[in-house]
């Protein structure tokens, strides 16, 4: 199957999904307000803590923000395409896998367009803290308009890290059948681990979510070069180097996976 | 069209550990249970036949046609489906293939039944001229447009069982794998689908291998049946010869007019030895005969001596009760 035609597949899937989607219109529209809602509350958690502490370990409200809102959008472009990968699961217990496998198509891009999903309230308040943050740090002059291309770049690297994470994590249901628990710990934990400041955890923990589950990268290690100007400008292709490489990896462990699937009796 | 050469699938299941943190422990353990699932399984198919795949819950069959399908990997032995191998070319393999789940819908649940073939359609790069030529073929014989536009989950099992034989059809394919397509349906929806099949097996010369649990559905439509039981095949043929070789007996009930007579020394006779008696009731006899050993003309000579015969009935064993004393056996 050529990039173009499945590119055509994906563009049709997602306007069939948007389309069914629609017919259940007020639970979308509760479902989008309350996820913003929920994901704003969380960040006022802690920029209450910042506000009467101050900064976290040297890092402003507005950096942490930014933080927060760089995983976020990140989190929500690797769910909004391949939230099926996270639900491998389902189709592990219920056996619907077998069905991917008689495509003639690549296992994983059969797998992503079973279902699209629109993640407006994740979007919003992404964004309106992106926003916020990035304009507050144009005020006091600590970033230039260079930081907004830079932000856009490192917001979809950070997703293809994400989504590697996900596929390994994914991929050991092959043998394993159940990841639920283990998603619990490489996905979500690790995620939220990451909305802070990596400096503020022990030596150790931070290296696990810079070596082992590499989503340091996403957020944390890009901003001490577009919000600090640590390091230096070699930690951009550095970053699209990592989110290449754990791709690349996680793709050779899925494919491995694949040839070790069991299906389930009928 | 189909070879499978000297098949085999081992499953290992980690033995479960009792007692405390037994979760813990199994996930650590490196003791394991092989289930053979299918052991040494040969056959081929050529283009054009109608061939049945029947045996017992938990005998192979789905282990089978999932590595047929390129689903699950064999331990050993290899196959071949329109000259692919499933497993080291799976893409070639799988576009020839159509393949019906009977448990499982191969539709997007939430979408209209049109969307999910323009899905399909543009995953096995059908142009809309094909697509729309395809289904106007069979649009009728299954009555497509009756649910056009309705979603999948709003569908009746014989409407999303008709939905999903056209989905696999979309694409053209020689090959057609159907899994119990009848399951769970009623009598009049398990005709048109079984008339569907045969059409495209006679007009349009589709290969098809059929697994399925409802013996009317193999007894109407296949020329060939194979039965496959504790991994192993045990029977591939026709059905006559199926039927002769398990040499079920088939029972017949003669009426005589008038006064007759059982003779007195029937049960040490030479005839007692291939048919049998099974009761006598007024002016009817009730027997049941081997027909390998015996054949029907011979028997009705043997009673017309008896009296005069009025009138003769044969009941052939049913097909359901072969399969089963083939399985059990």
């Amino acid at each position: 199957m050529k990039a173009g035609s499945w590119f055509h597949l994906y563009r049709l899937l997602i306007k069939t999904s948007v389309r069914s989607r629609m017919q259940y219109k007020f639970n979308f529209i509760l479902a989008s307000v309350l996820a913003a809602l929920i994901q704003i509350s969380e960040f006022l958690m802690i920029a209450i803590v910042l506000y009467k502490f101050g900064a976290i370990q040297g890092w402003s409200l507005y950096e942490v923000g930014y933080l927060f809102a760089v995983m976020t959008l990140s989190k929500t472009v690797y769910r909004t395409f391949a939230d099926e990968v996270h639900h491998l699961e389902k189709y592990l217990i219920s056996g619907d896998f077998d069905q991917l496998l008689t495509r003639p198509i690549p296992v994983l891009l059969a797998l992503m367009p079973q279902n699209f999903r629109i993640m407006l309230g994740e979007v919003l308040q992404g964004g309106f803290i992106l926003c916020w943050s990035l304009a507050g740090m144009m005020r006091t002059g600590q970033v230039g308009w260079t930081a907004v291309p830079l932000t856009l770049m490192i917001i979809l690297t950070g997703a293809v890290i994400l989504f590697s994470i996900g596929l390994a994590t994914a991929t050991i249901g092959f043998w394993t059948t159940r990841i639920e628990e283990l998603q619990n710990i490489t996905e979500d934990a690790a995620r939220t681990a990451a909305q802070y400041p990596l400096t503020l955890y022990p030596k150790w923990m931070s290296s696990v979510l810079l070596v082992v589950i590499p989503v340091g990268f996403v957020n944390y290690v890009p901003s001490l070069y577009i919000l600090r100007d640590e390091l230096g400008v070699w930690v951009l292709p550095a970053i699209a180097g990592v989110a290449a490489l754990c791709l690349g990896g996680s793709l050779l462990f899925w494919r491995f996976g694949i040839t070790k699937y069991q299906s389930t009796g009928s | 069209m189909i070879e499978a050469r000297d098949l085999h699938k081992e499953f290992k299941t980690a033995v479960v550990k009792e007692g405390r943190f037994s979760g813990l422990r199994t996930l650590f353990s490196r003791e394991y249970r092989m289930k053979e699932a299918v052991r040494g399984i040969s056959f081929q198919v050529e283009r054009g036949e109608f061939v049945g795949y029947i045996g017992p819950n938990g005998a192979g069959k789905s282990t089978t046609i999932k590595m047929l399908t390129g689903i699950l990997h064999p331990t050993s032995g290899e196959v071949s489906v329109g000259g692919y191998n499933p497993h080291r070319d799976r893409r070639k393999a799988v576009r020839q293939l159509g393949v019906v789940f009977g448990q499982r819908s191969q539709l997007w649940w939430d979408l209209p039944v049109k969307d999910s073939y323009d899905i399909l359609a543009e995953m096995y790069g059908v142009t809309a001229a094909e697509k729309r030529q395809r289904l106007g073929r069979f649009a009728e014989l299954l009555n497509l447009d009756e649910f056009w536009q309705t979603p999948v989950r709003k569908l009746s099992l014989g409407q999303r069982m008709r939905a999903d034989i056209a989905a696999a059809l979309l694409h053209d394919p020689e090959l057609l794998f159907l899994d119990e397509p009848t399951i769970g349906l009623d009598v009049h929806a398990k005709v048109n689908i079984r008339e569907f099949l045969r059409v495209l097996n006679r007009d349009f010369g589709k290969t098809i291998l059929l697994t399925t649990h409802d013996m009317d559905d193999i007894e109407q439509l296949c020329g060939r049946v194979m039965v496959i039981n504790h991994g192993t095949l045990t029977y591939d043929g026709s059905i006559p010869s199926l039927r002769e070789t398990i040499g079920l007996p088939t029972r017949m009930t003669l009426k005589f007019r008038g006064p007759f007579q059982v003779p007195d020394n029937f049960a040490a006779s030479a005839s007692a030895g291939v048919f049998r008696i099974l009761g006598v009731e007024g002016d009817t006899v009730r027997l049941e005969a081997d027909r390998r050993e015996i054949r029907a003309v011979d028997i009705i000579r043997e009673l017309d001596g008896w009296g005069e015969i009025d009138d003769i009935s044969m009941e052939e064993p049913e097909f359901e009760e072969v399969i089963r004393r083939f399985s059990s056996s």
